[in-house]
């Protein structure tokens, strides 16, 4: 089989979880004919018709609130954004509607939401966010932030089997950045699960998303100065995968959070605050933070560039916490 | 565009059919089954002498209650049935007041007071694969869709057998398996959206559907108002959203949310019918509600129906609604449904005799004593046993998700997903 796309894994994904379960349908705005902004659902309503590929105007509340219906009546929509920078106009819904249904009154939501997050492109402070914390911390959703495309398409489709609303992030610089051969057969990827991206020994990046290569590229580097690092690619961030990270920092006893998302409130802080609980006593040197500015992301390339993380500062923190 | 003239020659040239055409009269109109109109004003006045800022009302206050509309569909056995809900829903909410004033509910009390025609009429005309959608003050629909009087008061106790189990109160709870209902949440118009869902999942299922929700005259202003009920309207899904116009949401008046003469006139802007009826009659609400819902069966798409009439409490139990003008309580007053409503059946009609509506009324005074001694006796919930009931996260093991209508039908053999034929250049940000 040829090498597919992030991008196509998911179409993929997405496409055989309609053709094995009829209850499964899309719905969002230019997502029919035109095949989604970023051509995620393309062919789709030719194969499942306009009736389960589902155009809305452009109403993030009315997407939200009615596959929330929909999903009343044991179906199981997937809701695209078409950048995951307007799920904030859908806030409400997802956090106040969907988050809380199942708790309140034992109604499951069973809907993904799904959009393409993520800078790098020169999108701008609207079309470049990585917005998982507001989401992170609420209870009742799932956050899914795949990096290859075997998990896109694995994840996509654990997704839309899950009994529970999941925020399904698509990294749109990875899109059509990464391609692999994926196996032929009906496999998924469970929901909270991390995986080891790089076995290594010395220091321990826990991180996700197009994060995953800055640090696997910082990894190369340091392998030369005999520093291994290992890093860990969470893939969900709700729920965490607190074993894995904490198994990972006893052998190494230092680490590294790193992110896309901005740095206050990231999740580094998050972890940070896991691996205090579950294995302070492992750790021989300070959790090193390295995310984005605090600032909206800037347009212009020079001014994202220095933004976001690289793995220039993945090396320096490295070399910094080797020698401590 | 210019008006359509006679032609006059006949050697005037040949136009195109189209500019033959006279301009196009927009004729929408709304349908007012009322009896009456209400036309009094609502202003913010300042008295110059106290510097005091108050609400007054300005019109005729005077007239006589109208009477109620005889329905085109309701039978005798029908309009009891709805008499009693009526009833039902306004003695409960009386125990509701007395179990607020022995202190034993937590938080506050909402009153549909002047409300349960609307709430309780609605109600009664969808079938039980429809849906309902309740708001705060629609407890009299939640009666009519099988609810018990002991489960809203458990919710106000926010006792352990409460149908949240003590977790949400008030009449924020639903049933999804059975009476179809779904609960609702604080936040105005959510609801307009999930039921034009309700209705989008049921017709993937083969099935037109009615969804029944409702709006304040307050909550209408509201931004996903609009987003779910034109989603609605372009789908043509059967929504029935009655505005519930009572003049008041929380304190400020309804003159004071929008500009519009009538709610109902929203309609024209969605390309759907709008309809006024008196909220205080439950013979006109029923058969609007009916029609909507006959309308959504035949697939043609959603209703607005406005529904006329005044909150005669306060926003809740703590709000003795002071700024109300005392004029306007009296005038609605004399527009009691159930006053009204009971005449009607009595005198009118004569289809109860004083007798039996006594009998009536004592035996459903009779069924909220036990209502209430059940629901006081009730436990309030153990923090340590919550555990056993659902957790936030809806496990393999404790639903079994599956189309409540029908399977959707897609008989087409399995094929593998096609390769993508778009290339890079279809994206400016990759």
């Amino acid at each position: 089989m040829p090498p597919v796309t992030y991008l196509e894994a998911i179409r993929q994904g997405i496409y055989e979880e309609m053709e094995r379960d009829s209850s499964v349908f899309c719905i969002g705005e230019d997502i029919g004919i035109y095949g989604g902004a970023f051509k995620v659902t393309e062919g789709l309503i030719d194969r499942f018709g306009a009736e389960r590929v589902v155009d809305t105007p452009i109403a993030e509340t009315a997407i939200v609130n009615a596959a929330f219906g929909a999903g009343l009546t044991g179906l199981r929509p997937v809701a695209e954004f078409q950048f995951i920078d307007f799920i904030s106009c859908a806030f409400n819904q997802i956090t106040n509607l969907l988050a809380k249904s199942h708790y309140r009154w034992n109604a499951p939501a069973p809907i993904v939401l799904r959009g393409p997050c993520g800078g790098g492109v020169h999108g701008g402070p609207f079309h470049s966010q990585n917005p998982e914390m507001y989401f992170v911390h609420t209870p009742g959703l799932k956050v899914v932030c795949p990096a290859t495309a075997y998990d896109a398409k694995g994840l996509i489709k654990s997704a839309i089997r899950d009994n529970n609303p999941v925020c399904f992030f698509e990294h749109k610089f990875l899109y059509r950045r990464i391609k692999e051969e994926l196996p032929t057969d009906d496999y998924t990827v469970p929901i909270g699960k991390a995986r080891i991206a790089r076995t290594g020994r010395d220091i321990t990046v826990v991180t996700y998303a197009a994060m995953v290569y800055t640090a696997l590229e910082a990894a190369e580097t340091l392998a030369k100065e005999g520093i291994d690092l290992e890093v860990i690619d969470l893939r969900t961030l709700l729920p965490l995968d607190r074993e894995t990270i904490a198994e990972s920092v006893k052998k190494t006893n230092r680490v590294i959070l790193l992110h896309e998302d901005t740095k206050t409130g990231g999740i580094a802080g998050e972890i940070a605050a896991c691996i205090n609980e579950d294995c302070f006593d492992f750790l021989d040197a300070p959790i090193t933070r390295i995310a984005s500015k605090d600032t909206p992301v800037p347009f212009s390339p020079p001014l994202e560039e220095d933004f976001l993380p690289d793995a220039n500062d993945v090396i320096r923190e490295a070399r910094k916490l080797r020698a401590y | 565009m210019a008006e359509k003239r006679p032609a006059t020659s006949k050697t005037a040239p040949k136009k195109p059919a189209s500019a033959r055409t006279p301009p196009q009269q927009r004729t929408y109109t709304i349908a007012d089954h009322r009896l009456e109109n209400f036309d009094c004003v609502i202003s913010m006045d300042r008295d110059a002498a106290t510097g005091e800022t108050r609400y007054n009302v300005t019109g005729d206050l005077s007239a006589a209650a109208p009477p109620i509309r005889d329905s085109k569909y309701l039978e005798r056995e029908q309009c009891i049935e709805i008499y009693r809900w009526m009833l039902l829903n306004r003695r409960m909410e009386s125990v509701l007041e007395s179990l607020y004033k022995q202190t034993k509910v937590v938080g506050g009390v909402y009153f549909g007071l002047g409300q349960e025609g609307c709430s309780c009429a609605s109600a009664y005309a969808l079938q039980n694969d429809d849906w309902l959608g309740p708001m705060i003050r629609n407890q009299g629909s939640l009666l009519v869709r099988g609810f018990s009087p002991a489960d809203i008061m458990r919710q106000y106790m926010a006792k352990g057998d409460s149908p949240t189990h003590g977790r949400d109160a008030s009449s924020h709870f639903g049933d999804q398996v059975n009476r179809n209902v779904c609960a609702p949440i604080s936040m105005l118009g959510e609801l307009i959206g999930v039921m034009t869902g309700v209705c989008l999942g049921a017709r993937l299922q083969g099935r037109n559907i009615a969804a029944l929700t409702y709006i304040g005259d307050g909550g209408q202003s509201t931004g996903v108002t609009y987003e779910g009920l034109n989603f609605a309207a372009v789908q043509k899904l059967g929504v029935v959203l009655i505005v519930e116009n009572n003049l008041w949401g929380y304190s400020t008046p309804a003159d004071m949310q929008f500009r519009v003469r009538d709610l109902a006139e929203r309609a024209i802007g969605y390309g759907i019918p709008g309809v006024i009826v008196d909220g205080t009659d439950p013979c006109q609400v029923y058969d609007a509600t009916r029609e909507a819902c006959e309308r959504a069966y035949r697939g043609e798409g959603p209703t607005l129906i406005e529904a006329k009439m005044m909150r005669m409490k306060g926003h809740a139990i703590h709000d003795a609604a002071q700024y109300v003008p005392k004029p306007l309580f009296e005038y609605w007053l004399r527009r009691d449904p159930i006053t009204r409503f009971e005449e009607y059946l009595v005198e009118d009609k004569k289809w109860l005799t004083k007798n039996e509506h006594a009998t009536l009324v004592a035996e459903v005074d009779a069924y909220l004593a036990e209502e209430r001694a059940k629901a006081e006796a009730s436990p309030m919930p153990d923090a340590k046993e919550d555990a056993k009931h659902q957790g936030v996260y809806c496990d393999s093991t404790c639903h079994d998700i599956r189309p409540k209508y029908a399977e959707v039908k897609f008989g087409k053999e399995k094929k593998a997903a096609p390769k993508q034929k778009s290339n890079e250049a279809a994206v400016h940000l990759k």
